[in-house]
């Protein structure tokens, strides 16, 4: 069961995070909020996350899953403002989502959510963490958009790198730890990630958010962020390239 | 209805090759079809030369009887006013399957040359979309539309004429000669093509799809879609052959994958195999989610690298989303997409798929993408060949490619990616 109401950005955002990795997704919904765990169809990327209740301008839900077409619900969500408010019934029987904006009643069918299992997370350490401004990340990888369709993170204790090579052309962003919000290292550590995927989660940070990142060795690359002022939050995973 | 950019003449079956180059000529000239100066196994232009001949006495005629197979060409030089007009045929027998390359699987190039040259197009310039509509645009339509093999008698303005040209890569086509009137008796209609030419709500897609859907052959259904009887009621429009091919291609394809795109992912690494007019074919499945490429390489002195001293190789491809433009390497790369589709249908699952084709010099002519779709079709029809490794595949492969499964690899985005990108799984 779920009957709720929250602002159409804070939707949309969702929507943004979800939609860089999946099409179709299954929400759990429970007493306390929503959650979500997906990985892409190459299982490249994955996304969890958890929207509490407090993100709503009211909530009730009683434990069940909402197979969504990820993409449907970004056009409905066309249809509202800025500051719009947005209902949210689940129709049980008719396995619907009933959603409700100004005038507008749009009921939406729900994907079967039989095939869609919860993808297993797996359990890696990261050495490396670091803070740092989303618009920082997003500087980086526009500088290695041009060049490369990679991205190679690099860090140690002094700095943040974000660089790309091409077959002819090649790029450093280099921040040093005083232009970070935070930095924990020991030893340098670098991975090589797909930059297309690193690039559109990174865009589906908001601007002015700050980004936990995570990274090792030839090891995933771990991206945390806050959503819907704070009662929400995001973790991305993305698999590295390994270069022989 | 969909219109495709004017397509990008990049090293492919679906397209003419440019004009002549001035060495082409000259090597052509010098050789007159007895030194093989091309490095081909067979005089290209002595094939169709002699094709002609056999069938010039009844073809090089200012007024012809026959039949069509039934069968059309729509140009596609000075669109939107270009010329159309139906093949004609002087034979009686065998004529129904010369223009349905579904049928020619198995035939030799010059059994294929010899079909085309048993055609004669008739060419009359008009807009295509019917503004300056008059017999011969109704004529063409209803012989697409034909059933059976439509009887016609064609007066030309003077008896039909090659265009055998000094050049070795263009496809084999029979002569062609301009209407100056023409009378048909078109037959019973093909029902199903019908029942969409009557409905003018239908859009030309969803009409594409539903005849696909009764087993109406591709090639039938690319005809229909050509002469402009296919779509709502004002847009109906006739497309340029080559264009109508690959738009076909196209949407079948893209259709099928939109549901094949959620089957489960295959659990082996395939190889499906097929050898045919000096083209080796390499289907390799990947126990992947939806991706594709075809790499398709040249050997000196065949169609697409005529003057080559090395092989020359081009590729297309595309992950889970598809891609937006163009493929780099033609119409084929659609034709091949919808072959695979089409088995991954039929088997419930979804694989990433690598088509490997080595064209060697055996393949003097380029005779059309229908070359790509029926070989990769005919391929999928064989029981194929599994493995636990990409490294067992390619060794498999290799032992049916001359060409260093290294350079292959170098060659494909798909391949580098699966060897380079990690998935989330491998750290579970």
């Amino acid at each position: 069961m779920l009957k709720a109401s929250a602002k159409a950005d804070i939707l949309k955002q969702i929507v943004d995070v979800v939609s860089t990795l999946v099409d179709e997704a299954k929400f759990n919904v429970d007493a306390d909020g929503i959650s979500l765990k997906a990985v892409d169809p190459a299982h490249v990327a994955m996304i969890e996350l958890t929207l509490g209740k407090g993100a709503f301008e009211n909530y009730e839900g009683e434990e069940t899953e909402l197979g969504i077409d990820i993409e449907k619900l970004k056009e409905i969500l066309k249809l509202a403002h800025a500051g719009d408010s947005v209902r949210l019934e689940h129709n049980e029987d008719k396995n619907q989502l009933i959603i409700k904006i100004g005038a507008v009643t749009r009921r939406m069918s729900l994907v079967d959510t039989a095939g869609m299992s919860d993808p297993k997370v797996p359990n890696i350490e990261l050495p490396t963490t670091m803070k740092l401004k989303a618009e920082e990340l997003n500087y980086g990888i526009k500088a290695s958009e041009s060049v490369s369709d990679h991205i190679a993170l690099v860090a140690d204790e002094t700095s943040f790198e974000m660089s790309s090579e091409g077959d002819s052309d090649s790029v450093d962003y280099k921040l040093p730890k005083e232009k970070l919000l935070q930095l924990e290292a020991k030893g340098k550590v670098r991975s090589l990630f797909p930059l297309d995927y690193f690039s559109n989660m990174a865009k589906a940070i908001s601007s002015g958010s700050e980004v936990k990142l995570n990274l090792g060795n030839n090891y995933p690359v771990k991206l945390e962020f806050e959503i819907a002022g704070g009662n929400g939050h995001v973790r991305y995973l993305l698999a590295p390239r390994v270069e022989s | 209805m969909r219109q495709l950019p004017v397509l990008r003449t990049v090293g492919t079956d679906d397209i003419f090759a440019g004009p002549d180059t001035p060495y082409a000529v000259s090597i052509c000239v010098r050789c007159r079809g007895t030194k093989f100066l091309c490095g081909k196994r067979a005089c290209p232009i002595l094939v169709r030369y002699f094709a002609d001949e056999k069938v010039k006495s009844l073809t090089e005629k200012s007024e012809m009887d026959g039949l069509s197979p039934p069968g059309i060409f729509i140009g596609r030089y000075g669109y939107p006013k270009v010329d159309i007009g139906p093949f004609i045929s002087p034979f009686t027998e065998g004529v129904d399957i010369m223009d349905t390359p579904e049928k020619w699987v198995g035939k030799s190039l010059d059994e294929i040359t010899q079909m085309r040259f048993s055609l004669v197009r008739g060419k009359h310039s008009v807009r295509v979309d019917g503004e300056e509509r008059d017999r011969v645009y109704d004529i063409v339509q209803e012989i697409a539309m034909a059933d059976r093999t439509p009887e016609l008698e064609i007066k030309f303005s003077k008896a039909p004429r090659t265009s055998l040209g000094l050049s070795d890569s263009i496809q084999p086509f029979g002569r062609s000669g301009t209407i100056e009137k023409v009378r048909a008796d078109t037959g019973r209609f093909n029902n199903r093509i019908e029942k969409a030419y009557n409905d003018s709500d239908l859009k030309a897609s969803e009409a594409v799809l539903d005849l696909y859907r009764s087993s109406v052959l591709v090639s039938s259904i690319q005809r229909a879609f050509s002469a402009g009887v296919l779509g709502t009621g004002k847009r109906r429009k006739m497309v340029p052959t080559r264009w109508s091919i690959t738009a076909v291609d196209d949407m079948l394809g893209k259709h099928l994958l939109s549901a094949n795109r959620y089957n489960p992912v295959l659990e082996e690494f395939r190889i499906y195999t097929v050898n045919s007019l000096d083209n080796r074919w390499v289907v390799l499945m990947l126990p992947t989610s939806w991706r594709y490429e075809l790499i398709e390489a040249w050997y000196p002195n065949t169609t697409w690298n005529p003057m080559g001293k090395q092989i020359a190789i081009f590729s297309s491809y595309e992950f889970f989303e598809g891609r937006k433009q163009y493929a780099e390497i033609g119409g084929c790369y659609y034709s091949a997409r919808l072959a695979v589709n089409e088995l991954m249908e039929r088997e419930k699952f979804q694989a990433g798929v690598v088509i490997l084709r080595e064209s060697h010099p055996g393949y003097i002519m380029p005779i059309g993408v229908w070359n790509v779709r029926e070989h990769v079709r005919l391929a999928l029809t064989t029981p194929p060949h599994s493995f636990e490794t990409l490294a067992d595949s390619l060794a498999f492969a290799q032992q049916i490619l001359d060409i260093p499964m290294t350079r292959w690899i170098s060659n494909s985005g798909i391949l580098k990616d699966y060897l380079h990108q990690r998935t989330l799984d491998s750290f579970s």
